[in-house]
Order: C-alpha cells, then structure tokens, then sequence
C-alpha cells in the first residue's frame, strides 16, 4: 500500500505541471490586469506608475519565463507578486484555506452522518412513508438553488434574532468584531452562531446527493445473493445490515463525497459569498475579476492538490472497505 | 472604482427580493415593516433638500455605543498616497486617524480642517504662496508636535522628483515612490517652516489653481517623525532625507496599519483584522474641538454589497454605503428605524465616441446628431429613475450640479434631448444621405454598424446601449451591442476596442486635474483620442489659475467647445446611498473621495 501510495504521489507531479501550465496560459491571456490599472482609478496612475506596476506583475515577460519563475518560486515558497502590490499570496492562500476548513468540516460530517442514516433507513424501509418523505426532501434540497435556500435561511436566521431579542445567529463572518463580555465561552457561542446558518445551508445540500447514492447502493447490496445467504444463515438482522451491506454500500459513497470534498475545499462560492466567509471562493472570484494571475494560480494549485489528495485517500478507503482490493 | 456586480451578484439579489416578498406575504402583507410607516425617515431625509447636505441628520449625542459601517473592499495597502493604495475604502479608513487640511464636504465644497490648520493664505500670487498656521495644540498621538516637517515630507515624497519611481531594473518594484498623483507637489519650488514649525510657507514655482488639494482632500498627511525613525535619517529633518530613506518610509506606510504608528484624529486604529475588520476607539490624545462620544467604531469588511441589508437588519452593522439598485432600496425600506437617502454622486455615467474611428472621427455633424437622437430622459427613467426620481441629465464634462463652477452647456445644444428632426437635419445638412434608413456619408459610405460596449452582468448600462440602439437606429444607424469581460474595461478604454461606450468617471471637488486627464490631447483618461487645441489651452490656463472662479470660467469655456464637437455625452450624476439606524446621528451621504466618514468625530448616539 505505501508503494502503491507514493507511486500515486510521485503519478500527479507531471499532472499538476501540466494543468496549471495550461490553466496559466488560459490566465494570462484571459485579460489585462496593466490597463485595468491604468483605467480603474482617478487621477490615472502616471505612465511610470504604470509600466512599474507591469514589472511588478512581471507583466513584461513571456509566458514561459513567467511560467518557469512562478512554478520555481512555488518551490521555494513564493507565490508570486498579486496585482494588489501588498499582497503576499501565500499568507492570503492558507488564510482562505483555514477559513474555508472551518466552514465546510462540520457541514461534511453533519452532511455524512445523515446521509448514511436516512439513506440507509430509506432503504430498509423501501416505499415506506419514511422512504417517500425522505426521498422527497432529498430532491427538494438538491432542486432548491443554494443562493435561495441561504438567502431565505438567513431571512429565518434573524427572525430567530427578533424573537428571542438575541443576537446569536450571526449572518456576515465567522465571528463579530466585537463582544460586549469578551469570554472565552462567549468568543465560542459567537463562533457557533456564526457558524450555524452556512453549516445548515452546506449541509443540506450536500446531505440531499449523498443520501440518494447511499439509499441506492444500500438496496443494490440489500438485494444481493450474499445478504440472503447471510440471513438464511440465521445472523441476526443488525449485524447483516451493518456489517455486510452496509460497508459495501458505503463503497460508492466513499468516491462521491471524496470528490464532493475535495470541491468544496476549492471554496463554496455562493455561500461563502452571502454569509461572507472570505475564503477559498471569494479568492477565486476576486482573483478572476481583477486578472491576477499568480493568485488565481495559487488557488488552482492548491484546489489540484486537494483533489489529488482525496481522490488518492478515496483509493485507499476502498482497500479498507472491499477486502478484495489490495494494491501492490 | 467600484467593482462591477456580477451575475452570482444578481442572483442574490432576486432572491433577497424575493424573498422579502415572500417575508410580506406571510406577514399577512403589512405595512412593510418601517418603523415610522414610511421610508424615507426623518434623520437623512433632508440631506437632499438644497443647502441641508451638510447639516442634515444632525443631532445631539449621548455618551457610549458602537457604530458598525461597512466597506465593501479590503485594505490591502495602507499608503493612500501611493498609486496602489489610492482607493476609496482606503481613503475612508484612514480619515478617521490621520489629519489632513482641507476636508471635501457632502456639498462638494471643501473646508479647512481648523484642528489641524487654524488659518491658510495665499500671501501672494506671483509666486503663488502659501501660508497654513497649524494648531498649536495639533500633535501625533505620541506627543510629537505636528509641525512644518510632516509638510516637507509630504511634499518630497509626492513631487515625483526627490523619491522618484523605482527603476526598470528593480525586479521588485519597491525601490521608489510612486504617487496617486504629483500634480500641484511638482509645481512647489519650497516648504518652510518657522514659529517652532507652527507656520508653513509653500512658495509654488508654477501657480496652481487647486492648492486647496494640496496636503489633504482625503489624501492626509503620515508621520514625518516616524518615517525619519524608521529609516535612519535625522529626526524633524524632512528636507535632507534621501531617496532611500523616503522609500523606506513610503514602504513602511504601505505595508503597516496606523494601528502600528503615531496617528492624530478623533480616534486611533486599535486593531486590524485582515479581510474583516478595523476597530477604532477614541483617542485621548485628541486636542480638536470635537470629541468622540461613541465607545468603539467599526468598519466591517462587506465585499458583496447584497448583504448589507440583512446585515444592517440583523444589527451587525448600523450603517451601510452601498450602490443603490431597486431591490436593494426596497430591502432598505422595509428595515424598522433605519433612515436612508438617495443622493447624487460624483460619479457620473456617459457615452463615449471613439475618434479613432474614421467615420465617427471625421464627421462632426454625424457626432452631434447621434448625441442629439439619444434620450437621456428616457434612459433615466428605465434606469436609476425606478429608485431616484429626482435624477436628471447632466449638463457638464467637469461640474455636477451644486458646485460653484457647474452650468448646464449641454441642454441648450439639443445632445441627449431624442430630437430626431434636429438630429436628422445635422445629417441631411452635413449631406448625409439614406438618413433613417441606411445611413451614408456624402461619399457614399456606410455609416456603421458601430458597436456599444458596456460592462458584462451591468443591467443598467445594457440598458442605456439598447436605447441608445433604438435611438441610432431612427437615423439609420446600426448598433450592436457588445459586452466587455467584468475584467477587461481597461483593456477595451486602452485598446480603443470600441465604437461607443459606457461607463461613468469620477468627478471631482478639484476638477482642473481632471479636465487636464480627460480632454487635454494625450491625456490620461483620453482614451478616445480627443484633440482641440483650444480646448488644451483654456484647460492648461484653468490649472494655472490662482482665482477659482476664473478657473471655472476656463473651463466652462473648454466645455462649450468640448459640447459641440460632441466627443462624450454625460448622462447623469450617479446615485449614492447611505442608510443608517435611526438611533445614531450625524452620519450624513459624502460622495466625494472621503465618503460618509468625513466627520466620525461627531458621529454618536442620539440624545
């Protein structure tokens, strides 16, 4: 498995290089970050102003040469110069990247547990009025356009607020710029308040996918010749149903919400946006407004190495999951 | 400089709106929530009212508080005075904690900040010169007298000469200064100081028709004593620092937030929290008139304007300054005991004419009657006017209505009335053939198709280009519309990827620096290639003007010339849009550069 786990790693090197080598042509060339400075401000910036700010954005060199700066200063740490010249990208990338973690860890597994819980109960209870009312809320939630859901959840958020003449569930940030009683236990309730509203709305959604591909694995497997067998051997029900079917129906899941992840991690755009979580989303939206390539590249970088990463723990999961895979 | 909006940005506001319909359909459709029963509440209701700008919302405070006001952009770079770090979120952060010596005021007008300077006069006009008596109470937070020396800096450091622009061969780019602007600086032949540093005497090489600019109008002044700290070079020595030193200081001020060095305001910075927020309390050391009564103030960082309303309603933040559009608006009147007003901006929307273009660049009678067939009436009524009836054609390239300099020149010349038979009779005059039907020049060529370009996901300017289509295409001219990449309007304006365009430019309180950018042949801001030579000696002369109202009158006279050769068609003042609880007084619209914040000292608690 270690093998089979570092020929993996060493496999997506040459990946990386050539899709962020590609993304980076696609970038530099998607507009020109020079005349919007030049054009954005007033009074406009004097020539030299200018031509100082594309040597700062090494907007003066060919791509290649640019190419090869940005993948060798990545290796030593450098991100590259941002088009807002105080930006140190690398502290703004791992920054975006906590906030972002923070925002979608409890949503996953909240999202997870439910998933496998009504999906599996679905399942057992297969046209149940359970199963409907389940299936029904799965399809509403994956129909229901994320903006809308967060805006109405932030809407039921402050009601909330105005009824209990509290401010607890916090609609912008991960935390208020101030508190009245500066405690530890309030700095913590601050956190959940803020992170309520953004973790249901996550949640929800990504519960909604999940839950369906765990209630058709589920039955798949249910219906299977070796879970007959197992009860015509007399094992008790629970056991059947947890430890045969259900590892097997988690097989599939297990790619899903690895793949599911590792996008989020890239930043849940419309979300983070509407609850203003300046993370890994509003990084790739404001990088792409204003042009600036090395952050834009940042954001690919790291978004690459995060999918790589989980689709590779997905292969692994699965050696755990189905004894009948092994790698060499 | 306002981010464009986005359709991820549209999205969210539909569904705000709609949302709050819904909100009012459950509620049984009530009145719609507004604490007095309507809208537009007493506090910053007035503030439109001719004369009351500067005096509306205004009340007595109580002591404690804290008044949370948004910026919807990050502050990345702390030297406002650098071309990088010249931005409007950054120019209102700074104003509560740094002085400057005149203050642009809610009416456009400027004022002397009398903590700082009790007096300024120019002495003599030839040479023009200059003399501040600075406070002698005024001083840096750390006890440090503000004197003669923070001047010297802030001169030689934006004159574009003693720290110039770092060289080609710096990789890094931080090896100089690189000023927002050097104009006025340039033209300083000396700072001196005398009375203990207490009185500065400016002597201008050049006069300069917009001193009041100088050393603030949201640009203020930074430490000297610091910068000299800091890099080594002698203490209350300004004048002697060397290029290297003065970088030094401009790169510091660049990368620190004044939470980190001696400020004088009302308030000092307590903190910076990067990408959400800046906390600012009252700063004892305050030796102005008035004194802060507000515990804490906070600016919080809001990057997408369509939360402001749910923010303000869920009282995270107690005040907001966001572009109005309908459905925001309509939020913001439903909000219990929040107080709005809709006020006229500097920032003004126009269509551009690309003279490059052979056709649109020879024929000027085929400029006038495109500016002529345009119904800007029209366009305002499909557009800012749903939320602003008051909002009405702009008459001016360099004033906005309530400015001392501002007279209607363009009115009177028909451009934007939708005259067609004006319109079509400068064509059939010029000998324009196919008028109104496939539109010729008199020698035989087709005239268009043009384009009309405006920023992708701007509904209002898609707007104003399908008008204007309709408009044109009563003369015989075809438009098509094309839209620009949220990303790439400076590409196109530089590139002069266009036929016509749309998009706004700021005005100013100052405006002869502007005039020079725009109009002058080879300007800064003369992306269509416009060249009048009169037009270039009348706005020259205005910047070297010492009298303001000859000044005006220069470039009024620019502007006549400037109106009939029908290069850019200005539509209308912009709208701003502030809204703030009821419970809080003194917050009042400024659109100039310095924004809602000019005056935080009086902001507080109402009585």
């Amino acid at each position: 498995m270690l093998a089979y786990t570092v020929r993996r790693i060493l496999v997506s090197v040459p990946v990386l290089i050539v899709s962020t080598f590609v993304v980076f042509l696609v970038v530099i060339n998607s507009g020109d970050p020079v005349a919007n400075f030049a054009t954005s401000r007033q009074p406009a910036p004097s020539k030299a102003a200018v031509a100082a700010f594309a040597r700062h954005i090494h907007a003066d060199q060919p791509a290649v040469e640019r190419y090869w700066n940005w993948i060798t200063g990545v290796l030593h740490g450098d991100f590259g110069p941002s088009v807002q010249t105080n930006l140190n990208i690398g502290h703004d990338l791992f920054t975006r990247f906590r906030v972002t973690v923070t925002l979608v860890a409890a949503s996953i597994v909240i999202a997870l547990i439910m998933a496998v819980i009504f999906g599996v109960f679905s399942a057992i209870r297969q046209y149940s009025v359970a199963d409907y009312v389940i299936t029904f809320l799965g399809f509403l939630f994956l129909a229901m356009p994320v903006f809308w859901f967060a805006v109405l959840l932030k809407q039921a958020g402050i009601w909330f607020n105005q009824q209990t003449g509290s401010q607890f569930l916090g609609t912008i940030g991960e935390k208020s710029p101030y508190l009245d009683v500066d405690t530890t236990w309030n700095e913590f309730t601050d956190h959940i308040g803020h992170l309520v509203l953004p973790t249901i709305t996550l949640a929800l959604v990504s519960f909604a996918s999940w839950t369906r591909y765990t209630r058709a694995s589920m039955l798949e497997v249910l219906n299977s010749d070796y879970i007959r067998l197992a009860r015509a051997k007399g094992l008790r029900r629970g056991k059947v149903l947890v430890r045969h079917a259900l590892r097997t129906a988690l097989i599939p899941l297990t790619t899903v919400t690895a793949l599911d992840i590792a996008i989020v991690l890239g930043g849940a755009v419309i979300t983070e946006t509407i609850f203003q979580w300046h993370g890994m989303g509003e990084m790739l939206v404001q990088s792409a407004q204003t042009v600036d390539v090395y952050r834009t590249m940042a954001w690919l970088l790291l978004s690459a190495v995060v999918v790589i990463g989980f689709n590779l723990v997905a292969d692994l999961l699965y050696a755990v999951l189905d004894p009948r895979i092994r790698y060499d | 400089m306002r981010v464009q909006r986005s359709a991820l940005t549209r999205g969210l506001t539909l569904a705000a709106g709609l949302t709050l319909v819904l909100a009012a359909c459950s509620s049984g459709g009530g009145s719609g929530g507004s604490g007095n029963g309507k809208g537009d509440s007493a506090g910053l209701a007035s503030c439109g009212t001719q004369g009351k700008a500067n005096t509306c919302n205004s009340g007595a405070t109580k002591a404690g508080g804290t008044f949370t006001y948004t910026l919807e952009k990050n502050i990345q770079q702390w030297n406002v005075q650098d071309a990088n770090g010249n931005t409007f979120e950054n120019g209102e952060a700074l104003g509560v904690v740094l002085p400057e010596v005149f203050v642009p005021k809610p009416d456009f007008s400027v004022t002397l900040n009398t903590d700082l300077v009790t007096s300024v006069t120019q002495t003599s006009t030839s040479p023009q010169t200059l003399v501040y008596k600075i406070d002698p109470k005024a001083s840096w937070n750390d006890g440090t007298p503000i004197t003669a020396d923070d001047f010297v800096y802030y001169w030689r450091t934006n004159d574009g000469k003693d720290c110039p622009p770092p060289p080609a061969s710096d990789a890094s780019q931080t090896k100089g200064c690189l000023p927002q602007s050097t104009a006025g600086y340039d033209r300083i032949k000396s700072v001196t100081g005398s009375d203990g540093g207490k009185t500065v005497t400016v002597v201008m090489a050049k006069p300069f028709s917009d001193w009041k600019q100088l050393f603030g109008a949201g640009y203020p002044l930074y430490p000297a004593h610091v910068a000299e700290k800091l890099s080594g070079a002698k203490a209350g020595d300004a004048a002697h620092m060397t290029a290297a030193q003065m970088t030094q200081a401009w790169q510091y001020f660049q990368k620190t937030p004044p939470s980190k060095y001696a400020t004088a305001g009302p308030y000092k910075m307590q903190d910076w929290t990067d990408n959400d927020h800046a906390t600012f309390v009252p700063d004892p050391k305050w030796w102005g008139k008035t004194k802060p009564s507000l515990d804490r103030l906070i600016f919080k960082v809001i990057t997408d304007a369509t939360q402001e309303p749910t923010a303000l309603r869920n009282n995270e933040v107690q005040g907001i300054y966001p572009q109005p559009e309908v459905d925001l608006v309509n939020q913001i009147k439903s909000i219990p005991k929040v107080t709005y007003t809709i006020g006229n901006g500097l920032n003004w929307e126009h269509f551009d004419l690309n003279l490059h273009n052979p056709v649109i660049g020879k024929y000027k009678p085929l400029r006038q009657a495109m500016f002529t067939a345009i119904n800007i009436k029209d366009i305002v009524s499909k557009t800012v006017g749903q939320f602003d009836p008051k909002v009405k054609q702009l008459g001016s390239h360099n004033y906005v209505p309530g400015q001392a300099g501002y007279q209607d020149l363009v009115a009177g010349t028909g451009q934007g009335s939708g005259d067609l038979a004006k319109a079509k009779k400068y064509l059939t005059d010029a000998k324009f053939t196919g008028v109104g039907t496939a539109l010729k020049t008199p020698d035989g060529k087709a005239v268009g198709p043009f384009n009309c370009r405006y920023t992708t996901g701007n509904q209002i300017r898609q707007s104003e280009c399908q008008i204007l289509q309709s408009n044109l295409a009563s003369l015989g001219i075809k438009v098509t519309i094309k839209p620009i990449g949220a990303a790439d309007l400076g590409t196109v304006l530089v590139g002069h990827q266009y036929d016509i365009i749309v998009f706004a430019w700021v005005a100013s309180p100052f405006p002869s620096a502007n005039a020079q950018q725009n109009w002058v042949t080879g300007g800064g801001g003369n992306y269509g290639g416009y060249s009048n030579k009169t037009v270039d000696q009348l706005v020259t002369q205005a910047v070297g003007e010492t009298d303001q109202s000859k000044a005006a009158s220069l470039l009024n006279q620019a502007d006549k010339i400037m109106v009939d050769d029908a290069y850019v068609l200005p539509l209308y003042q912009k709208p701003t849009f502030l809204a703030v609880q009821t419970r809080f007084v003194n917050m009042r619209d400024n659109a100039t550069n310095v924004g809602p914040p000019y005056n935080t000292a009086e902001w507080g608690l109402k009585k």
